[in-house]
């Protein structure tokens, strides 16, 4: 049984690779810049969500900033180890950047990546006290939700792996910014006022679907790194997101 | 990042004419306690060049042993020496185990798994096979071993005295390519069509808990088709791919050392996803950046020599690389360099990001 196959046609067959030494150096390149991705960003939403837990209106809601900041910095870190079996230096990755560092609420970055880092252009705005950043859990979980959807059928067996468990914990954070909105506006806070939030918000996670077709995508599609489009997952998070925004009587901006 | 250790060889069995199962006693123990279904990745150095091989381990984790099943490649450096040379008393140098060809072990499940090897590709499966049956009383495993003909199943015997020692739990079906068996359909290659027969007489997949898949490429493509047209979901299909990949004996390095002169620039020649292109380039840029100043779509992630994504390889000229975080000295003897952190010194660079 000593068919060769070249792991290009085997990939875009939809075969798995299962270690580094599978790995073929584009590939390699690719799949480090996608987990690095995943990682900054965790990282970088999670250190922004360390600062607002004492803002946290009660003890209950405190733990569940708290939950989701220890979830999302364990998930960068099983991600990260993974780097590390290609050789990244796992010791130092987490100290490497000012994960918390964010930009005036009021930059105009688009899609750039302005950090040295690779998070996503998103987690570079400021969260502005407890119920701006629970509207940004909410609309940014449905997106990690659509995302993580796609991961979850890459070619790297290992990382697929990881993301199939990562995705249900992600999904419990979505859960609990609905039940903290919820609670919100049970304990009075102005529907105008979450509105507003949800206008600053949407644009700015919208963009971190990127543009549309590009080549990239498509050397991406070739190596099984990735299977949606953008635009599909861009409308699937649209859908997702109105969805969970109309059943608090909240909108999508015009 | 994980590193060497040392290995005594305790034993080496032929186990057919060109496969030897390997037995270690690790210095460290601990280093090397392992999951069933993981490699351990080796290297040595071969007329003064490091090469680093995977090979599975076949060990159950009740066996209270380390073993990997190394099968002779054409042409293959390391497996070539292992086969020919290595004996008992020495000593190999090896990361601790890595992988996760496996599934989480539940001593009162009563799972159906399933599990197709290719050749040499059964060391992983025998480890899982092994280890569940062992680990999980009530547990069955379907094993479909492919090979060439009869002479060239490894770990035959084994795999009969495993049969009557889990008597009713382990069953197991040669596929044939060359010898002719008394079934039919137990001979030939394992493509759809044979997959197709065998679900539809001999494996009912609807019982299949996880599928577990070990092989030469085509094989593994085949199989996972054919178990996702018979309804198992990606997550209870499992991939171990080895061999392949990993070319025998890496190309040499050519890396002439021009000596530094004078000049500021420097032209250089970067190679991405095939193409080429040329440039001119000062000695204060690093070679991702000037590489992306002139349109070339180099990858890069963390800017400070820790992710290793923008690795390439300098193939002619000398460059300076001023923090690495990531590469190993033996990748950085062969002249890979990480460009986000690396100037050029000669007046002349060539890399390339395909190596």
């Amino acid at each position: 049984m000593a068919d060769d196959m070249k792991i290009d046609d085997y990939l875009a067959q939809g075969g798995m690779l299962t270690s580094p030494d599978n790995a073929p150096p584009r590939y390699r390149a690719e799949l480090l810049r996608l987990m690095a991705a995943f990682v900054d960003s965790e990282l970088a939403g999670a250190a922004g969500f360390a600062d607002i837990i004492n803002e946290g209106p009660g003890v209950k809601e405190r733990i569940a900033a708290a939950r989701i900041v220890m979830e999302k910095t364990d998930h960068a870190d099983r991600v990260l180890r993974l780097m590390g079996e290609f050789g990244a230096n796992t010791d130092r990755y987490a100290s490497h950047h000012p994960w918390g560092d964010r930009l005036p609420r009021d930059a105009e970055i688009g899609t750039e990546r302005t950090n040295p880092d690779m998070r996503l252009a998103v987690f570079n705005y400021p969260l502005d006290g407890w119920s701006d950043a629970v509207v940004m859990n909410l609309l940014m979980g449905c997106a990690v939700g659509v995302q993580l959807a796609d991961y979850a059928l890459i070619s790297y067996q290992p990382l697929a792996d990881t993301i199939r468990r990562i995705a249900p914990v992600e999904a419990r954070h979505t859960e609990l910014a609905r039940e903290g909105l919820e609670r919100l506006l049970e304990t009075g806070t102005e529907r105008a006022q979450l509105q507003e939030s949800v206008d600053y918000w949407w644009p700015r996670v919208r963009l971190s679907f990127g543009s549309d077709e590009s080549k990239r995508t498509a050397t991406l599609r070739a190596m099984g790194l990735r299977h949606r489009a953008n635009s599909e997952l861009r409308a699937r998070w649209k859908a997702e997101a109105a969805h969970r925004l109309e059943e608090l009587g909240l909108s999508i901006p015009q | 990042m994980a590193r060497f250790h040392p290995l005594t060889v305790t034993e080496v069995r032929k186990t057919i004419r060109d496969a030897v199962v390997v037995t270690l006693k690790p210095e460290d123990g601990d280093a090397f306690a392992f999951t069933q279904g993981q490699y351990l990745t080796f290297r040595r150095k071969f007329d003064g060049e490091e090469l680093r091989r995977s090979y599975s381990i076949c060990a159950g984790l009740d066996d209270g042993t380390l073993q990997v099943g190394i099968k002779r490649v054409d042409g293959g450096a390391f497996s070539t020496w292992a086969n020919e040379e290595l004996q008992v008393g020495h000593t190999l140098e090896a990361m601790p185990p890595m992988g996760s060809f496996h599934t989480p072990l539940e001593p009162g499940a009563r799972r159906h798994y399933l599990g197709f090897a290719g050749g040499s590709g059964i060391t992983p499966v025998l480890s899982i096979l092994k280890t569940v049956l062992a680990r999980e009383p009530q547990s069955q495993f379907t094993l479909v071993y492919a090979n060439r003909a009869v002479n060239s199943i490894m770990f035959r015997d084994e795999l009969e005295d495993l049969k009557n020692l889990h008597m009713g739990r382990l069953s197991i079906i040669h596929v044939l390519e060359n010898d002719a068996q008394d079934i039919d359909l137990f001979t030939g290659r394992v493509d759809g069509e044979k997959l197709a027969a065998l679900f539809k007489h001999w494996i009912d997949a609807e019982t299949v808990d996880t599928a577990f898949i070990c092989g030469p490429e085509p094989m593994m493509l085949a199989i996972a088709q054919s178990l996702r047209d018979h309804g198992l979901q990606d997550q209870q299909i499992k991939f171990e791919l080895f061999a392949s990949g990993q070319p025998g004996r890496a190309p040499r390095k050519v890396v002439s050392k021009e000596a530094a002169k004078a000049g500021h620039e420097t032209e250089a020649r970067v190679t991405l996803d095939g193409e080429s292109r040329s440039f001119t380039m000062t000695k204060d840029v690093s070679l991702l950046e000037a590489a992306i100043a002139n349109d070339v779509d180099a990858p890069f992630a963390c800017k400070a020599g820790v992710c290793s994504t923008c690795r390439a390889r300098v193939l002619e000229g000398e460059v300076e690389m001023q923090t690495n975080h990531a590469l190993e000295d033996y990748e950085v003897e062969r002249g890979y360099v990480l460009t986000c952190q690396s100037y050029p010194i000669s007046n002349k660079v060539v890399f390339d990001y395909d190596q």
